[in-house]
């Protein structure tokens, strides 16, 4: 018996530990997401606060300047993060402030209530990291926090002389874990899911990788460098050949006389003229932060939400056409997006009035690529034939298609120096250069950005589609309609047929990936990446669409939320019965010396001395030690810790009895050795 | 027609039994209470309603954010905090606690009351017992286990005092949760008077003829040993005898029913004296009487205890200075 603890009482020493083990538990995941210097001091204050003499009983009255501390730190730290990042109330200086401000409020706790709030802001940090990743390795780094949550929940509960062993507090919350997973996958699979967020678009959803809305020299090179994957496709039916993988996104008419930017023009499209058979597919996109949706050159259909039922025929609209043949989603792409799509591989595209116009504006600088290309039209018989000098001037004469090419930055026509001087580029160079000379010939062209190719995953079923697949690529109004043209292609074929593994000369950084050799590495990976993709689909991608297919795999696809809340609740209580119930079918601690018991009793039976059913332990022991006199000290510890831990008062030294009646019983020889 | 409950209409009847079944105000439960859940409340602790408000904030992030892991981490740790829920229920459902008795003490003192709790069958942690006043008792009990528990109630009046109504909690093993149930034994205890803090001595024994003896008359002689008695008080147990092993007896004083016997009369006391001090005094001197082991009588308006000694005596007297009241008083 002890006296009840007061509900404010200073923090122990196990219990600031368990604080600890939460706040790291919930910081270390978001070090690569916050600012350094905020992680050095968020991170450092929990470890400082460790230190024992600030757990010295007289930290509970702590001199004026450290009860100053937190309020002069906090303001410091918010100010810090305003000057670094410029701006402060959005999500990301919030989430930076609040991992500074947890170690702040923990150096200076001194009462279980301080342990509560800091319980509290932990937690809530613990799904930060979420803004940032949801991969499966984020998802397991936050387990531990979970854990040591219910592990601090525990030891500010108790008081301080209650704390347990640490291995029974470690069991406790993992017990309890476990017994809630039922209630929390039913939660998670049911709970309704909102279409839209609640309170305004997250506006600071991060930079992620992808296209721009730009396109200068190395922009492309520079993303090629990235192994992420940008989106996965599911055909229906066969796909479609390495050639024909041109996924189209950003489409660039303006030129700088560097750099390539979109047109200004916002104008709805029409489809493709469709001249061969349809394929169907779906793309899982990952966000990038963007507008714009990928689809086959040409889409011939608007994407639509992949689990929008067909029969219905109602589709929303999630993007248009746009008169460049691009789909522009109606918001930003901030989270993985499934949709399906229909493209044509063979079509024509007519040009829409403004088209000629607007694709043959040039640049003041690069005069001699104009120049050049002036010429050589006068010296051509047709725009046809234009392309094809051109496209063979690509691939007679000396140029490479590398990963690395010169900066041209310092160079006043970028062009120019590219096409008669260092002859060394990306497909961006190729692309850009190859528009304008067309365009100086009076062809009206444009770039076309996007992905080339795709890599089928090891099962067969899906096509990966990686950053390091980004292309581009041209396009031109020849016989009175837009055709592409693949200048990289011209330089080097294999690009376009095998990839960027197969088209970089040896000793280029191909991301690993994209390198044609099947290592075990690269198998490894595949099998790595289709997994991320089960859980990129099933786990993040459960949204509104996906829990509406799950439910109608039960025929509860339209359940009202009110149904939906009365099978949650039915659903939980039957949840219940097991969980109360799971305690009664435990062995009582009791039992425990009782089966000890029982266990020296039947070796000892097994060498020839059996219990008279009317002795009591101690008599059977001593019986015991005089005929194994040898074994005498060790069958009388057996038999008065035992008595004791029976038939004396129970009390503190149980656990200890106990644990010396378990080594005693299992130090005993054998039955054989005994009876011989 | 023959009403339900005697005395009363169906319908107080009603919600008298529904409040009591609530609130437990009467003492009605007559033997040992099996703690069911229909005695149970549970409602969360001020720090589970923190962590509740914290999952939902979370819950509202993850929505605004469509953070499906954040969604699944708080629906796990909320998973955590209902499997909470029901083991704290888990850990009360089933506790046994029955009335033993009550102790002794004055007004201004603490009074224990003793009752008893089983574990019945499984492991309990951290069982608070409390009574409306003074402070709560924190136990553990192993399962089949059955103790005794002390609860100390202030007692700053003489007079009757009831227990009241016992509440047994516990927040174990989150702190999230606090679920407890009321039980109201009918168990009461008289508090005796302040002893006066430096009382008058004793009045003269009224048989004593001899003044010299009635003057030392607080030096009571050891006149012999006899068999020990259950009941004798402790100071009065021939502790050398017990230590030499020759067994159990109880020292007898000469002429202690006799020279030395007093009568504890209302009219002795002056005039000027009020109610309380009078049955302070009379607490001192028989506490006194006792110590000294002489025989006393006590006539107080009211009551009129004939003469004797011993552990009865003394708290038949007691409890008649306690539960004295002045309307009883005789002119």
């Amino acid at each position: 018996m002890k006296a009840k603890k007061l509900p404010d009482s200073p923090l122990s020493r196990a219990q600031s530990g368990w604080l600890a083990a939460l706040l790291l538990c919930a910081q270390v995941p978001l070090w690569s997401d916050v600012l350094p210097w905020i992680a050095i001091a968020g991170t450092g204050l929990v470890i400082v606060r460790l230190v024992p003499a600030l757990n010295a009983p007289g930290y509970a009255r702590p001199p004026l300047w450290r009860r100053w501390m937190l309020p002069v730190l906090a303001v410091a730290a918010a100010v810090g993060i305003r000057a670094h990042l410029g701006y402060f109330l959005a999500r990301d200086p919030c989430v930076q402030f609040l991992f500074v401000l947890v170690g702040i409020k923990f150096v200076e706790a001194r009462s279980t209530r301080d342990g509560t709030l800091l319980i509290c802001l932990a937690i809530f940090l613990a799904i930060t990291q979420f803004f940032y990743a949801q991969s499966i390795f984020a998802a397991i780094t936050a387990v531990p926090s979970l854990f040591a949550l219910g592990g601090a929940l525990a030891a500010l509960r108790a008081s301080n002389a209650a704390q347990g062993p640490i291995a029974a507090q470690l069991v406790a919350p993992g017990r309890l874990m476990l017994q809630g997973i039922p209630l929390a996958a039913l939660l998670f699979l049911l709970f309704p899911r909102l279409a839209g967020p609640l309170w305004g678009s997250p506006a600071d959803a991060g930079a992620r990788t992808g296209l721009s809305e730009r396109m200068s020299p190395g922009a492309i090179s520079e993303l090629s460098r990235s192994d992420a994957v940008a989106f996965r496709v599911d055909f229906n039916g066969p796909p479609p050949d390495s050639r024909n993988r041109y996924w189209r996104g950003p489409v660039f008419s303006r030129f700088s006389g560097r750099e390539w930017s979109a047109s200004y023009r916002i104008q709805p499209g029409r489809f493709a003229r469709r001249e061969g058979p349809v394929i169907d597919y779906t793309v899982t996109l990952e966000p990038h932060g963007k507008l714009w949706l990928f689809a086959l050159e040409h889409p011939a259909s608007l994407p639509r939400p992949a689990s929008e039922d067909d029969i219905t025929g109602v589709s929303s609209d999630i993007a248009f056409l746009t008169y460049d043949q691009q789909l522009i989603a109606r918001s930003t792409v901030n989270q993985t997006v499934r949709y399906t799509q229909r493209s044509v591989l063979q079509g024509s595209v007519m040009p829409v009035p403004g088209d000629a116009t607007d694709n043959l504006q040039l640049s003041r600088n690069n005069a001699h690529t104009i120049a050049f290309a002036r010429e050589l039209r006068a010296r051509s018989d047709s725009d046809r034939a234009f392309i094809d000098t051109v496209l063979r001037r690509f691939h007679d004469e000396p140029y490479v298609y590398t990963l690395t090419p010169p900066l041209l930055e310092a160079e006043p026509d970028p062009v120019d120096a590219f096409l008669f001087d260092t002859r060394r580029g990306f497909c961006e160079h190729y692309a850009g250069s190859f528009v304008l000379l067309l365009r100086a010939a009076g062809i009206p062209a444009r770039v076309v950005t996007g992905y080339q190719g795709g890599e089928m995953a090891l099962d067969g079923k899906y096509m990966i589609v990686r950053q390091s697949d980004a292309h581009a690529w041209a396009e031109a109004i020849v016989d009175g309609k837009w055709q592409r043209f693949d200048p990289t292609g011209a330089v080097a074929p294999s690009r376009v047929e095998r990839g960027l593994g197969a088209a970089l000369p040896l000793g280029e950084p191909v991301p690993y990936l994209a390198r044609l050799e099947m290592t075990w590495l690269k198998s490894l990976r595949l099998h790595w990446d289709s997994i991320n993709y089960q859980w990129q689909r099933g786990i993040v991608g459960f949204n509104i669409d996906r829990q509406r297919d799950f439910l109608r795999e039960f025929g509860l696809d339209s359940a009202r939320p009110v149904q939906l809340v009365a099978i949650i609740a039915a659903m939980a209580f039957a949840w219940v019965i097991p969980v109360l119930a799971l305690s009664r079918v435990r062995r009582t601690r009791a039992d425990a010396e009782v089966a000890l018991w029982a266990r020296a009793c039947r070796r000892l039976a097994r060498a020839g001395l059996a219990r008279r059913p009317d002795e009591g332990p101690l008599d059977y022991v001593e019986r015991a030690a005089l005929r194994w006199p040898q074994w005498a000290d060790l069958f009388l510890l057996i038999g008065t810790s035992y008595a004791q831990l029976r038939y004396g008062a129970p009390d503190a030294r149980r656990a200890t009895l106990l644990s010396k009646l378990c080594a005693s019983v299992d130090a005993m020889p054998r039955a054989r050795s005994l009876a011989s | 027609m023959t009403p339900a409950f005697p005395g009363g209409d169906l319908s107080t009847g009603w919600l008298a039994q529904w409040r009591q079944s609530l609130w437990r105000l009467r003492p009605a439960d007559l033997d040992m209470v099996v703690l069911r859940h229909s005695r149970i409340y549970i409602l969360p602790t001020p720090r589970g309603a923190a962590v509740i408000c914290t999952l939902a904030i979370m819950l509202l992030t993850s929505m605004n954010y469509a953070l499906s892991l954040g969604y699944a981490m708080t629906f796990l740790a909320g998973g955590m905090v209902a499997a909470a829920l029901l083991a704290t229920f888990r850990n009360v459902v089933g506790v046994a606690i029955s009335p033993l008795v009550a102790g002794e003490a004055f007004a201004g003192g603490t009074m224990e009351f003793t009752l008893s709790l089983s574990s019945r069958g499984r492991d309990r942690t951290s069982i608070s017992v409390g009574a409306r006043t003074g402070a709560p008792v924190d136990v553990d009990l192993p399962a089949g286990a059955t103790r005794p528990l002390r609860l100390e109630v202030p007692a700053p009046r003489r007079g009757r005092l009831p227990l009241g109504r016992v509440s047994v909690s516990s927040d174990f093993p989150l702190g999230l949760w606090r679920a407890w149930a009321y039980v109201h034994f009918p168990l009461t205890a008289s508090v005796y008077p302040a002893p006066e803090a430096s009382p008058p001595p004793l009045p003269p024994g009224h048989t004593g003829s001899d003044a010299r003896r009635s003057t030392r008359s607080a030096e009571a002689e050891l006149a012999g040993l006899r068999e020990y008695q259950r009941g004798d008080p402790q100071h009065r147990i021939a502790w050398k005898a017990v230590a030499r092993g020759a067994g159990w007896f109880t020292k007898q004083f000469e002429g202690a029913g006799g020279s030395g016997a007093i009568d504890l009369e209302w009219a002795q006391l002056p005039g000027s004296l009020d109610v309380e001090t009078r049955l302070s005094r009379f607490t001192a001197w028989i506490l006194a009487a006792e110590r000294e082991a002489r025989s006393f009588a006590l006539r107080i308006p009211g009551t009129d205890l004939p003469q004797g000694q011993g552990p009865i005596q003394r708290r038949s007297a007691l409890i008649a200075l306690a539960l004295y009241a002045p309307e009883d008083k005789a002119p």
